[in-house]
């Protein structure tokens, strides 16, 4: 019988399906007389069958990160704002020059942006980081105070409705507004939990 | 957000001040990313936090990002970076003793096959053993058969991922499931998985 010269790895992506068909016709073909690649096949079939069990078991389709989008403004609202290098500044001025220079073809344009640029050479600071990450961070700031806003805002509505629900606790509704109201120093919300304070000390 | 916005157009509004594309792109990919990097370091708390830095990081690159390739691969690769680095220190670490592959392979099969051949594994103890083997991984095979078998990926996104030539990609994916084959079939040889 003669020895079968077929590569381990020609039987791996045979199995793995990284072979283009007539290659895999022509491997079924030859696995119809060769034992040795047909147990080979169905061992790699098998450990990935099993390896593919155990995978699944191990990550349910549903599974996600809690609160990402949240924990990850917070995160930005935190982290340092990132300084651009001298030369990601110098290349940014000179990419934005070449940019003008191309898409204006008027001459008296082309004058103007030069002369524009040379007065912001020496008067300005042209080196000076661009805005788009300082409005990302304000952006970024913004969502937190939204995020902050809307957990005041939840916490209120819950004193409210429990202040509904359990007329005789009030002591336990006055600690919980003023929980609130601290929380919500500075904003709007700090005056409504204020006047609901009122509200539940008159009832007394 | 339209679904029908293909990633590269949201990355385009993000790039004009628009945050709700980064939401949307977030959305797109937090659970793919989340589910490569579980299974990358098998600890829930520690995938969550590497989905957010590298969604942080992928916030903060974004605004120079050029599309060379995909937005996904591009995110996949900061994803692979930080699995890898997580793993670096992590071996740095004094608790764990440092092996040669070799070792830890013989270990994991002697262990295995030495155990008591009566005892009845439960379906999660079979998982736990088979997910031990993938784990015996270098850390380079493992992130090439989680994003070949586990994300979808052709050979050549996985190359553009991990900065690596298709040959290389092919040659770690091979030797991933021999050294699979190697560590699982003495197990069920003997019925043991």
């Amino acid at each position: 019988m003669e020895k079968c010269k077929t590569s381990e790895a020609r039987v791996i992506d045979y199995v793995y399906g990284e072979l283009d068909q007539s290659e895999s016709s022509a491997f079924e073909q030859h696995l119809a007389t060769c034992s040795k690649c047909t147990r080979k096949v169905y061992s790699y079939s098998h450990v990935l069958h099993l390896v593919d069990d155990a995978e699944s078991e191990f990550l349910p389709v549903a599974l996600a990160p809690r609160n990402l989008e949240a924990k990850l403004y917070k995160r930005l609202a935190d982290a340092p704002p990132e300084k651009n290098s001298i030369l990601s500044r110098l290349s940014n001025y000179f990419s934005n020059l070449l940019l003008v220079l191309h898409e204006q073809k008027v001459a008296s344009i082309c004058i103007f942006s030069i002369a524009a640029i040379a007065v912001a050479f020496f008067v300005g600071n042209p080196f000076r980081p661009t805005t788009l990450d300082i409005n990302r961070i304000n952006s970024a700031d913004a969502r937190i105070e939204q995020y902050r806003h809307n957990d005041i805002q939840r916490n209120l509505e819950d004193v409210l409705r429990k202040k509904h629900l359990r007329h005789s606790d009030s002591w336990d509704t006055v600690s919980q507004l003023n929980r609130v109201k601290d929380q919500a120093q500075g904003t709007d919300w700090a005056n409504i939990a204020k006047n609901q304070l009122k509200r539940v000390h008159s009832e007394f | 957000m339209d679904k029908m916005i293909d990633d590269e157009m949201l990355v385009a509004q993000f790039k004009s001040g628009s945050q709700k594309a980064f939401d949307e792109l977030m959305k797109r990919y937090e659970r793919r990313i989340f589910g490569y990097l579980l299974r990358s370091v098998r600890n829930y708390e520690d995938a969550e936090e590497l989905t957010l830095e590298v969604f942080f990081k992928a916030y903060r690159a974004l605004g120079t990002w050029e599309p060379k390739a995909k937005f996904s691969t591009w995110l996949y690769t900061i994803a692979s970076n930080l699995s890898i680095d997580f793993h670096r220190a992590k071996s740095r670490q004094p608790v764990y003793m440092l092996e040669d592959e070799d070792v830890i392979e013989k270990r994991l099969i002697a262990t295995d096959i030495s155990s008591n051949p009566e005892k009845n594994l439960e379906d999660k103890e079979r998982g736990r053993i088979i997910r031990e083997a993938v784990d015996e991984l270098s850390a380079k095979q493992k992130s090439v058969f989680m994003l070949a078998r586990y994300e979808g990926m052709q050979i050549k996104e996985v190359a553009e991922t991990l900065g690596m030539a298709e040959g290389t990609v092919k040659i770690h994916l091979h030797r991933a499931i021999k050294k699979l084959q190697t560590l699982l079939r003495p197990l069920w040889e003997n019925n043991e998985i």
